[in-house]
């Protein structure tokens, strides 16, 4: 899936993984400021897409005051 | 009338027309008397006030709520004249009146529920942290809506709602909310949760999510369920067997979905807290490159100096060698063969002489 498709929550996770490669046994200097740029683009697009998006609210046209 | 003959089956008959006609439903308030279930299906107790009574009769789906002797009742009802000649109100629904007997009804399904263990806490299941597909229960004239909608609105973005507008007080309530229920349960891809909510009301207005129909069809439902209704310190059955119960609408909604601002600080702290682990880390990579290099040049430094005195020694070795260091010291070098007659050259440390061997000795 392409960064601009993903959702929110899946930017999210691939934030705490980035801070986690930081934090973690994987971490290589040559990889870091790649990732970092990553983290940074994550974080402005996390910004972007929670104030761009809007509810869809629906009102379901079935009434519910008979069986029928 | 005088006139008219009639049989005991048409004089029933008629007169159950004439209530029909007249009185197709009615209210009545009263309190229980020997209340009675018969054969595990049918209900039978006494409506009475001070002045009067009446019998009531009800099949045992028709109560909501478990009664007892005592409880003040409003009862809805068709009157009807049997064919044993007995009067009864043919009961379609009742509901408790008055704080003690609501609260009476309240814990008598309470403790029926609470032993069917509809109430344990190993039931709950756990709201997925940011649901996309949600459906809502309410009534979308209610203030309690409003603040709902607002607050999700205000919290989060790209959620998809559906809301199913139902009463959520007054006798249709409860039937009306469980037909939402089980259309969205219905639905070929369910919903991520099910939130029922309704704003303040009298304990009256709230008793109506104590109706045992509806608390169970909140237990059964496959979705998982977040019920917010009244205040604080309102305690419904609903909200008890939900899954997660909510104080307030308000309250609902700031649990259903994450605070966007948070979410954007949480993320931009987390884009920072890299930036320095970068920075540390590199801050790091160059005190260990720094380390290295100093731990190399010691090394060579060290090697430059066992060298250094190794050569010194060397140097008195070969100086306590040179041999004119010998001719100092008294001795000479003699060069040439040692035969009578030959010429050889002998060197002192100031002199060098040329000399003829004129005796040869063997020591």
């Amino acid at each position: 899936m392409s960064e601009a498709n993903k959702t929110v929550q899946e930017k999210l996770t691939d934030l705490s993984e980035l801070v986690g490669w930081f934090q973690g046994a994987s971490f290589k200097l040559e990889d870091a400021l790649t990732k970092f740029k990553q983290a940074e683009g994550l974080a402005e697009d996390i910004e972007k897409d929670l104030t761009k998006l809007k509810n869809e609210i629906k009102i379901v046209k079935k009434k519910f005051d008979s069986e029928t | 009338m005088d006139e008219i003959l009639l049989s005991v089956s048409d004089f029933v008959a008629l007169t159950n027309q004439t209530l029909e006609y007249a009185y197709p439903v009615v209210q009545v308030e009263g309190e229980v008397a020997e209340f009675k279930v018969i054969q595990n299906k049918w209900v039978s107790f006494k409506l009475k006030d001070d002045g009067a009574l009446v019998s009531c009769f009800a099949s045992l789906f028709q109560m909501r709520i478990p009664l007892e002797d005592g409880m003040k009742v409003v009862v809805v009802a068709s009157p009807r004249l049997n064919n044993k000649g007995f009067f009864t109100l043919n009961i379609k629904a009742v509901k408790p009146v008055g704080e003690g007997s609501i609260k009476k009804g309240f814990e008598l399904l309470k403790s029926k529920l609470e032993k069917e263990g509809l109430f344990a806490p190993e039931r709950k299941r756990a709201l997925p942290r940011v649901p996309t597909r949600i459906a809502v229960v309410a009534s979308t004239e209610s203030a309690g809506y409003a603040d709902f909608v607002k607050i999700i609105n205000e919290r989060w973005g790209g959620l998809d709602v559906e809301v199913a507008h139902t009463q959520v007080q007054g006798v249709p309530a409860p039937d009306q909310m469980i037909r939402a229920i089980r259309y969205f349960n219905s639905l070929e891809v369910l919903p991520e949760v099910l939130v029922i909510i309704r704003g303040g009301g009298s304990a009256e207005d709230l008793s109506t999510f104590n109706d045992e129909p509806l608390v169970r069809a909140i237990a059964e439902s496959r979705i998982p369920t977040l019920v917010g209704v009244g205040h604080e310190v309102d305690h419904t059955l609903a909200d008890m067997v939900s899954d997660v119960r909510a104080a307030t609408p308000t309250n609902a909604a700031q649990i259903l979905v994450p605070d966007k601002q948070e979410i954007i600080r949480s993320a931009r702290s987390q884009a920072n807290s890299v930036g320095y682990l970068l920075t540390q880390a590199i801050d790091n990579y160059s005190r260990q490159t720094k380390d290295n290099l100093s731990v190399a040049f010691q090394r060579i430094q060290q090697k430059l100096d066992d060298t250094f005195e190794q050569l010194g020694v060397l140097r008195v070795v070969v100086a306590q060698l040179n041999p004119e260091n010998v001719l100092q010291r008294g001795y000479a070098l003699l060069r040439g063969e040692q035969k009578v007659g030959s010429v050889i050259e002998i060197e002192t440390f100031k002199n060098s002489i040329t000399a003829e061997v004129q005796d040869v000795r063997s020591k």
